[in-house]
């Protein structure tokens, strides 16, 4: 079993790729099925989204204000700190809104997925509600991963509001640069499609749909065992994080 | 060479199940009836199957070859919606219980009757607190899955599986862990659910005693086929070799004590000396 | 159920944040207005110098945003840059003596046009002209904008040479653009020390089109922003010669001790090593 890894862990990332594709087929297929357990999915949404919010909030603050913090001491060299506003909405906008937002909800929601599903798994909750005539797809799975679709985008623009008051605390309120210049700068230059709309709306989409289906596929497929919900979880993350990355650079050179 | 149970029309017929899984034989032509409104007993060594067959009869698992009959209707064959239709009609009761961690206790109760009707939430109530009330834990409505011990648990299990007052119970492995007092509540329930209701009952277990207080039939499966039936309190003297073996718990007989393995000596690396 | 209830309350409540902060980054802290383009009319605008002016910079009149450049052209006739101003039909009534300037929006930001209202009765008409403008103010162009120099004309398959004096240079590098009124019309060929003379000779690379510079134009070695690349500017003079291939530039103005003054000004907030070199020649300050 362990003579050829090699060409395991190869053969195996494809054939997880494979199957979590398949599985999304499924998932979509499910979706009017699980119209009517819309409840759940607002229920869902509170879980994956709400619950989110406050490590999202906080993220978003810190990366702002280190930015600021950066972006005040880089461009003071040159005397150019009035541009930091621009720099602190561009890099955000772009980059580490949605990054940052994608792999901390694969961090924070994605493993609280799997987990949960993979432990349904595992104390026949699952079986459970086939034997009472409720389609798990329908009941559990799609309802977390349209929660998840939405709540990212949604997250994604809290980062980022968060990013920027941040990256205006440090700038402005602590380092003296001029309120309207900060502003009047970031206003001039930020467009609105091409950072706003492509970043927090197409790249954390796309990122929301990867990660939740990550999420759900190694909850569903989890090995009915207590190391096979801890093994699904850590496997969450690892492909979360690789997925999001690798992606980021794909729609980067689309949008671009 | 089993003949089928006397009963003129079974809730459920088996005929000729074959199943392979892994490679592995697990039922060999199986061939066994459930009587109505009798409380059958599937007992059998670990690991015969006896989960996979309830599984078999509620659809979760198909058959290679043979045939599932349920209340007239073919297993396998049935589409999703029907079979759905069908497992409203059947109560299952799983091994851990499996309720649902989200909910309370009145909310798994519940959970078959929101899913499946649109009964004003008066009527859940009332419908919901009187299986509680059967199981005896009426008052343990609002407790979440995690505060109950593994007999409540399983009790409450009980009152979801009979929400929708069905024809046919499943019980997997019911009297597993539970301490003396809580056994023979799930007994007196079992019983009682059976007498009252007029529930067939299918029970999978290993413990002849309590089998004995409720158990109608007893079917003793192995190696993939029924290898004694009768009677629960006559069938350990029937004479045959798996019934003593399993029934007075010798260790070596019909179901070996080694696990099928290779040549003992060409494993220890001894194979010159192989006679 | 009332726990089901707190859900939905929570949800909604976490949708709405959502939204709302989508709602706000998108049009607090975006040129929104930028993309929306509705009727509009065009007039025309002279300027001596565009300096960092781009198409698609914003038109405003009293700080209100309400049109864009659509095109900036250099005259090569008479060094002025001509602008084409897009103007919502909404603002439709602006006196046709009304002055257009070039303001920079913050002290690193883009420029933009200005237009103060006149007293005419007469409004300005669809491909109308302002025929009084202001061009950007030299103290601009010298602090500039923090990015970049604006385009380079690297077009040089018809270019002629000229050669101009400096006796300092600054950081003026091969490459550098020759700017007129703004607006790049060639690029540095070369740069070296003369030695005999003890000064810098640089030759000018000036597109073809551009053949009508009078022969008494001033040189001057620029810095586009504080940090920015320096360029030779060219201002026009009188002489009704023009600069013919090989001909040399008599008045320059070398890199300035000004830049180096307003630097130090500027950056003060900066290691103190940086004061420093500030201090020595301005050669030496790159």
């Amino acid at each position: 079993m362990s003579a050829r890894p090699q060409r395991n862990v190869i053969l195996n990332a494809l054939a997880q790729i494979g199957e979590a594709g398949l599985f999304g087929l499924t998932l979509l297929a499910a979706v009017p099925r699980s119209l009517r357990y819309l409840r759940e999915t607002v229920r869902q949404l509170w879980f994956v989204g709400a619950m989110s919010l406050t490590i999202i909030m906080v993220c978003g603050l810190f990366v702002g204000m280190v930015l600021g913090l950066q972006l005040y001491y880089v461009l003071s060299i040159f005397g150019g700190t009035a541009a930091s506003g621009t720099v602190v909405a561009i890099a955000i906008y772009r980059e580490l809104g949605p990054v940052v937002t994608a792999l901390l909800f694969a961090g924070r929601a994605g493993t609280s997925i799997t987990a949960e599903i993979g432990l349904m798994r595992a104390t026949d909750q699952l079986a459970a509600m086939e034997m009472m005539a409720v389609d798990p797809i329908a009941y559990v799975a799609v309802p977390r991963y349209l929660a998840g679709l939405i709540a990212m985008p949604l997250l994604c623009a809290v980062f980022c509001a968060l990013g920027i008051f941040g990256g205006h605390l440090v700038g402005v309120t602590w380092l003296g640069i001029d309120n309207g210049t900060f502003w009047s700068n970031m206003t001039a230059t930020v467009d609105v499609w091409k950072d706003v709309v492509n970043g927090i709306l197409v790249k954390s989409l796309v990122f929301g749909a990867v990660v939740s289906l990550i999420a759900v596929y190694q909850g569903y497929t989890t090995p009915p065992t207590s190391e096979g919900v801890a093994y699904a979880t850590t496997r969450t993350v690892v492909a979360s994080s690789i997925a999001i990355l690798a992606l980021d650079f794909v729609l980067t050179a689309f949008l671009m | 060479m089993t003949a089928p149970a006397a009963s003129p029309e079974p809730l459920v017929s088996i005929r000729g199940l074959t199943t392979v899984l892994n490679g592995k034989t697990i039922f060999d032509a199986l061939d066994l009836d459930i009587p109505r409104g009798k409380v059958t007993a599937i007992m059998g060594p670990s690991g015969t199957g006896k989960t996979t067959l309830l599984k078999h009869i509620t659809g979760q698992m198909r058959g290679d070859a043979g045939q599932v009959i349920v209340d007239g209707r073919d297993v396998p064959e049935l589409s999703r919606e029907k079979l759905f239709g069908l497992r409203e009609k059947i109560g299952y009761l799983f091994q851990n219980s499996a309720l649902l961690t989200d909910f309370d206790v009145f909310e798994n109760v519940a959970f078959p009757l929101r899913q499946h009707t649109k009964l004003p939430e008066v009527l859940i109530r009332n419908i919901v607190l009187t299986k509680l009330q059967a199981v005896g834990l009426r008052g343990a409505a609002g407790l979440m899955p995690a505060e109950l011990s593994g007999g409540m648990a399983r009790r409450v299990a009980l009152a979801r599986a009979i929400v929708f007052d069905p024809m046919l119970i499943l019980y997997d492995e019911p009297f597993v862990g539970l301490d003396p007092i809580a056994l023979s509540q799930v007994l007196k329930l079992i019983r009682t659910l059976n007498e009252t209701l007029g529930i067939t009952s299918v029970l999978v277990a290993h413990e002849l005693d309590a089998i004995k207080q409720v158990a109608d039939l007893v079917y003793l499966i192995a190696s993939g086929k029924v290898v004694a039936q009768g009677d629960p309190k006559t069938i350990a003297d029937d004479g045959s070799p798996w019934t003593r073996q399993f029934f007075g718990g010798d260790i070596d007989g019909p179901v070996p004590f080694q696990y099928p393995a290779g040549d003992y000596a060409q494993a220890l690396g001894l194979a010159g000396t192989k006679a | 159920m009332s726990q089901r209830h707190s859900y939905a309350v929570g949800t909604g409540l976490f949708i709405v944040l959502g939204f709302a902060a989508l709602a706000y980054l998108a049009t607090q802290t975006t040129s929104v207005a930028n993309t929306h383009q509705g009727a509009s009319y065009s007039v025309q605008a002279r300027f001596a110098n565009i300096g960092q002016l781009k198409e698609r910079a914003p038109v405003k009149i009293a700080g209100v945003r309400v049109g864009q450049v659509s095109a900036i052209v250099l005259d090569p006739k008479q060094e002025v840059a001509d602008v084409t101003l897009s103007i919502d039909q909404d603002y439709s009534h602006i006196p046709d003596d009304s002055v257009a300037t070039i303001f920079t929006s913050g002290l690193l930001g883009d420029q933009y046009v200005g237009i103060q209202y006149g007293s005419s009765k007469k409004d300005l008409a669809d491909g109308g002209t302002l025929a009084r403008t202001k061009p950007a103010q030299q103290l601009e162009e010298m602090l500039g904008k923090f990015f970049g120099a604006g385009g380079v004309a690297d077009n040089l398959g018809g270019s002629y040479t000229v050669k101009a004096r400096f006796s300092n240079v600054g950081a003026l590098s091969v490459g550098a653009p020759v700017k007129m009124a703004g607006v790049a019309i060639g690029s540095v060929a070369a740069v070296h020390a003369d030695p005999v003379k003890l000064d810098a000779e640089v030759e000018l690379s000036i597109d073809k089109k551009y053949d009508q510079i009078p022969d008494d134009s001033a040189a001057a070695v620029f810095t586009s922003g504080l940090i920015g690349t320096q360029y030779v500017a060219i201002q026009p003079g009188g002489s009704p010669e023009f600069l013919k291939n090989g001909d040399e530039m008599v008045l320059t103005q070398s890199a300035m001790q000004l830049e180096d003054l307003i630097g130090k000004f500027l950056v003060n907030g900066s290691p103190s090593e940086k004061k420093d070199a500030a201090n020595e020649s301005p050669a030496g300050k790159q």
